[in-house]
């Protein structure tokens, strides 16, 4: 029983936050006027109906488990990035000028362009790392900034110095890459590419390096209590800024590999309409920072947008009906995510009647 | 009767706080409990304050039986409480912090009427304060007569007194105790809980004694000692444990001239020059929050000093953080087991890896089984109580963990240890055998930094006693020569003043 | 309009101010019962979009003011269940809330008005300007103050009442000691989490307020994601006036300036990327001067210490 127990607990958060997701979507439907098993019924077709659809949920959920891989190396440790729109931007943008710009063998750049990809998000993440430990600035608000400052940036970038002036559209875009430098598609004819192996090669390295290696102890014990750690002998800063590299790093290279691998080229608001960034911050909090579980999390999120696309094609729902569906799964999710994470600082408040 | 708690259980799922127990007040009585942690004092005066509801009993003011769901309502009923660790808001005046909650005024707050009435009371009472201070900035003692003041203000009859000496200086003390005889004679009656057996002999006229939730015994305070008092309280005599003489040799731990300002006008540490040799304990008294914690946080490389110089076996560790510390020979039993010592979160095993982790490792790898076997050592050594390796560190009691991070220290096996309030919260047994690791460790070699609030454990422990008094050293003793006395008086700044 | 700094700045920068404004002393009310309310900008966007729709089907900005009102509070409460009651992470609740205000917000816009993007009707009628009799007459604080919508006034009067509220009335002593210390406040009979609802709730009719200025203030219109940001400043704003109502005045004006600036800078022939970044880029450079505390202190401060 108790062990029963022990297997079942977990569940019940996530299982709960799904279901009130789905009513509020079901509300979300009956005020569109749609029907709601004719809704769901689509949106699941939209998302696993068939090999094609199946697979367009993969690739779109590459750059998510990317970005929600970042979100866990960070929030394990304690540092709350919520920057990832920016690194993830940066990441992207760095990508497509490597690979438009460098010379070489198209492999070499095509390797080249994605380590662009993962130094530009790691260092525009690491700066805000460096703020906080140097200067004190709250890394929350500064990560939360730079996405605006990122954003902007690279706006302007495609829409001046690097416009794609070729094609007769005025869309601030980057030219095309060539071909020869795209990652290979897994199944020919199908959206999904190599990012995916990538990916999924990540989050394996990932759940390795948090539950055996030494750093990974001493990250997920600053992420609990950063004084014991501190106390125990763990070097705060350099953890911080490494971490906040690689967070912002795995971001980048979400970026970089959703260039390389569908987009072929650097469109302006591209990243920030798809709402990568946040899913995928999301996943992290619904799977509790663990790795695995934001890979699975995130793969559910990345379906229920390709299936509101679904739904948006087959009926008269809009598709933000899987955005809405999301974030009230979000919005509930967090009260378990909330026990594990920060039960530390209401220990105190607590303490009276908790005990 | 003025108050009359009877059969008050109280259990938190399978543990039981309070058994049965029974309790009266008069008027004008001071009626101390008497206890070592965990023995439900407490829990029964979070009871009789509303804070926490009974399992089962009754509580009578008066002979009429009452019932609190809040403070508010023993407020009501003229119960006050005053709180180990003070429940003041330091940005707010003397006067803003002892009419809270019964402010005068009708919707907007009258500033003046508040310290013309605090004046009054402070006066008819014979307690004095400045209401217009900001609590924040007044020395602790006088934040306990806040805390007094506040309770009358509120019309008190009773007022609870929790472990009201722990932070305060002798005289203080002494005013305390004062001032307590004067409000009995006003009619107040006060219930004092404390474990400081000669403090509760010479306030109290009778004593209440718990061990494990239960009434071991109710005595005159004219009829009994202290010694019946502690048998009553642990349930059997102590062994004394012997001490060899210690043969201190070469220094491993040496600070010079170490100052840290802490952005106030005052220091919170003052050139502060000591030694500690091989196979010697010295010990730091003093009241809490006269530098000890900033000393320790210094010393265990979690605070760089403004000025001066710290070494370990000769190596200039000055400015270092506590990993270059731990590598050069350091463990350290923090004096928070909560803040510095655990990750409550964490599993057991893990809080009990910390420090070791770069030792038990390979090609960056922790090596689990070693780890495991390693914790596993010290759970059946210290006899923990922890369930399971991979039960996380919260569900473990406070003396359990204390366990735990004295034995992750000790298996350190480091030239120099420091232990703050090593037996904070432990019981006696578990206090003994810590003891006894203690004085094992310094009789092969070790160099120990022993810093505590219970003077009985610096006397019993230490070979030089040193004391600090606002951030600076106010005088050293050797244990021969220290007494309770003597180690007083310099902790409330004697020497200094002379 | 080749001059950079004139008084129509300013009386720009007083416009666009009030959104600002008005989130973060919402903002600032949380943040003093211990509860930092990053969805500042979800509540905004959804008080906007609410107006809009309260002023289509009401046709009377009064009463769509209201609706906005009525239906942010409802919001709010949702925030102030799970952060309080169910003691989810703020921080968490508060991106999930700017995540679900932007869903169900563009959501909507497509189901009841049908349009993609922006909704914009030529019949809807806007807040109006007023002018006030005896100030308008000032030189130069008249020409500042003239012409705004009611709803800049009554941010500015707001202000002033949370003033008053905060120092000079026995509730306002009592929710600021609830703030300060909970514990302690709990142990003297003090309702904390009483305090901490009215909080929320007030910053959801503050945002809700803030939402209407946006999208019935200067244009008459609710396009998807309008607040861009301002939410976020709102935070920022907050932060630097340390909470208190005069210290988010004078931070907000400094924003409202600086956004009014890269206006400006705009008519300059400026690429309006760079303008745009000018509020972000100036917020970053802020914070260096109001340092957090330590991370030492601050999980010293709220790492529990033992019994």
């Amino acid at each position: 029983m108790n062990k029963f127990n022990k297997l079942l607990h977990p569940l019940i958060g996530p299982l709960a936050a799904i279901i009130l997701g789905l009513l509020a979507g079901s509300i979300a439907i009956v005020v569109a006027g749609g029907s709601i098993t004719e809704t769901y019924s689509e949106m699941w077709k939209g998302a696993f109906g068939s090999f094609y659809f199946f697979t367009s949920t993969l690739s779109r959920a590459t750059p998510v488990i990317l970005i929600g891989m970042g979100a866990v190396v960070a929030f394990r440790s304690g540092f709350f990035n919520l920057g990832a729109e920016g690194q993830m931007v940066l990441g992207g943008l760095s990508a497509a000028l490597v690979g438009l710009y460098m010379p070489g063998p198209a492999w070499l750049v095509c390797v080249a362009a994605l380590l662009a990809g993962i130094a530009a998000g790691g260092l525009w993440s690491a700066m805000a790392g460096y703020f906080d430990v140097r200067f004190r600035v709250n890394l929350l608000i500064t990560t939360l900034l730079l996405n605006y400052i990122a954003t902007l940036f690279a706006g302007y970038m495609v829409a001046y110095p690097f416009k794609d002036r070729t094609g007769s559209a005025a869309m601030a875009q980057s030219a095309m890459l060539d071909n020869a430098i795209w990652l290979p598609k897994l199944f020919k004819g199908m959206a999904v590419h190599a990012g995916l192996i990538i990916a999924v090669i990540v989050v394996i390295v990932l759940f390795i390096y948090l539950s055996k290696s030494v750093s990974g102890y001493e990250a997920r014990m600053l992420g609990g209590n950063p004084l014991f750690a501190v106390y125990g002998g763990v070097r705060r800063t350099s953890l911080m800024i490494a971490t906040m590299f690689a967070s912002g790093g795995l971001a980048g290279l979400a970026g970089a590999t959703e260039i390389l691998g569908s987009q072929y080229r650097y469109i302006d608001n591209a990243f920030s309409s798809a709402d990568y960034a946040w899913t995928g911050i999301m996943a992290a909090l619904l799977a509790n920072a663990n790795p695995i579980g934001t890979a699975i999390a995130a793969f559910f999120l990345a379906a229920l947008q390709t299936g509101g696309m679904g739904v948006e094609l087959n009926t008269d729902v809009p598709l933000e009906i899987g955005s809405v569906i999301q974030s009230v799964l979000i919005l509930f999710i967090t009260v378990k995510f909330t026990r594990i994470y920060w039960k530390r600082r209401k220990g105190r408040k607590q303490d009276g009647s908790a005990v | 009767m003025l108050l009359e708690m009877e059969r008050i259980s109280k259990s938190y799922g399978d543990v039981n706080a309070n058994r049965g127990i029974n309790y009266n007040l008069k008027a004008g009585e001071v009626h101390a409990i008497v206890g070592e942690n965990g023995a439900g004092k407490t829990t029964l005066m979070r009871i009789l304050y509303g804070m926490e509801q009974p399992s089962s009993g009754s509580i009578k003011l008066n002979g009429k039986e009452v019932f609190f769901n809040d403070p508010k309502e023993a407020i009501r009923h003229g119960i006050g409480m005053v709180h180990q660790h003070f429940m003041l808001f330091p940005n707010f005046t003397v006067a803003e912090n002892i009419v809270i909650g019964k402010e005068p005024g009708v919707i907007k707050f009258d500033r003046k009427a508040a310290v013309a009435q605090v004046e009054a009371l402070s006066k008819n009472y014979g307690i004095k304060v400045d209401p217009l201070a900001k609590v924040g900035d007044c020395p602790l003692g006088v934040q306990q007569r806040v805390e007094i003041l506040k309770v009358l203000y509120q019309g008190a009859e009773i007022i609870i007194l929790d472990e009201p000496t722990g932070v305060l200086t002798p005289l203080e003390v002494k005013e305390l105790l004062e001032a307590i005889k004067a409000l009995t004679l006003k009619g107040k009656s006060f219930i004092l809980i404390s474990h400081k057996l000669n403090e509760v002999m010479s306030a109290a006229d009778r004593i209440t004694v718990l061990r494990d939730g239960e009434v071991t015994g109710v005595v005159e305070a004219s009829d009994t000692d202290v010694e019946q008092l502690s048998n009553l309280m642990v349930g059997r005599a102590l062994a004394p444990s012997i001490k060899q003489p210690s043969m201190p040799k070469h220094p491993v731990l040496e600070l010079n001239n170490v100052s840290l300002s802490g952005g106030g006008s005052k220091k919170l540490l003052d050139s502060i020059s000591l030694q500690v040799r091989a196979g010697e304990i010295v010990g730091i008294a003093g009241i809490s929050g006269n530098g000890q914690s900033e000393l320790i946080q210094v010393i265990a490389g979690l605070l760089s000093p403004d000025h001066g110089k710290i070494s370990l076996l000769g190596a200039n560790m000055t400015g270092r953080n506590a990993r270059d510390l731990r590598d050069a020979g350091l463990a350290h039993i923090p004096e928070d087991r909560y803040i510095w010592g655990a990750n409550k979160s964490a599993t057991v095993a893990e809080t009990g890896v910390m420090g070791h982790q770069r030792r038990l490792q390979r090609f960056g790898i922790l090596k689990r089984k070693v780890i495991r076997g390693l914790v596993s050592d010290w759970i059946k050594q210290y006899s923990i109580k922890a369930g399971s390796l991979d039960n996380q560190t919260q569900n473990l009691s406070g003396g359990n963990l204390q366990k735990l991070i004295v034995a992750r220290e000790l298996a350190q096996n480091t030239p120099f240890l420091i232990a703050a309030e090593p037996t904070r919260g432990v019981d006696i047994g578990a206090m003994e055998t810590i003891h006894d690791q203690l004085l094992r460790k310094r009789d092969g070699g070790g160099a120990i930094l022993l810093i505590s609030s219970e003077l009985s454990e610096v006397l019993k422990l230490s070979d030089r006693i040193i004391v600090m008094y606002e951030g600076a050293i106010a005088g050293e003793l050797q244990v021969g020569e220290a007494t309770e006395e003597k180690l007083s008086l310099l902790m409330a700044g004697g020497k200094r003043n002379e | 309009m080749d001059q950079l700094f004139d008084l129509a700045l300013f009386n720009s920068a007083l416009r666009v101010l009030t959104p600002i404004l008005l989130a973060a002393l919402g903002g600032a009310l949380c943040a003093r019962v211990g509860l930092f309310n990053v969805g500042l900008e979800g509540l905004m966007l959804i008080g906007a979009f609410t107006a809009i729709v309260g002023n289509h089907y009401f046709e009377n900005t009064a009463l769509a003011i209201l609706f906005a009102i009525a239906c942010v509070s409802v919001f709010s409460l949702l925030f102030a269940y799970l952060s309080i009651q169910l003691q989810a992470n703020v921080i968490v609740v508060g991106v999930a809330m700017n995540f679900l205000a932007l869903g169900l917000t563009t959501f909507s816009l497509r189901t009841i008005f049908h349009v993609k993007g922006a909704y914009y009707n030529k019949e809807m009628i806007g807040l109006p300007k007023w002018d006030i009799p005896v100030i308008k007459d000032i030189p130069v604080l008249g020409e500042i103050l003239s012409g705004q919508s009611p709803l800049v006034y009554l941010a500015l009067v707001i202000a002033g009442m949370i003033w008053y509220y905060f120092y000079r009335t026995i509730s306002g002593f009592r929710f600021l000691a609830a703030g300060s210390n909970p514990l302690a406040a709990r142990s003297l009979g003090i309702r904390v989490q009483r305090y901490q609802y009215g909080a929320v709730l007030a910053c959801g009719v503050l945002c809700a307020l803030a939402g209407a200025q946006l999208s019935l203030g200067q244009v008459t219109l609710f396009t998807e994601g309008m607040t861009a940001g301002r939410g976020f400043i709102a935070l920022v704003a907050m932060m630097l006036g340390q909470s208190g109502p005069l210290g988010v005045v004078a931070s907000s004006l400094l924003f409202g300036l600086m956004d009014a600036f890269s206006i400006r800078l705009q008519g300059l022939s400026m690429p309006s990327h760079f303008t745009q970044m000018v509020p972000y880029a100036i917020t970053i450079i802020a914070m260096f001067f109001f340092k957090d505390k330590g991370f030492l202190k601050d999980a010293q401060n709220s790492g529990s210490s033992s019994r």
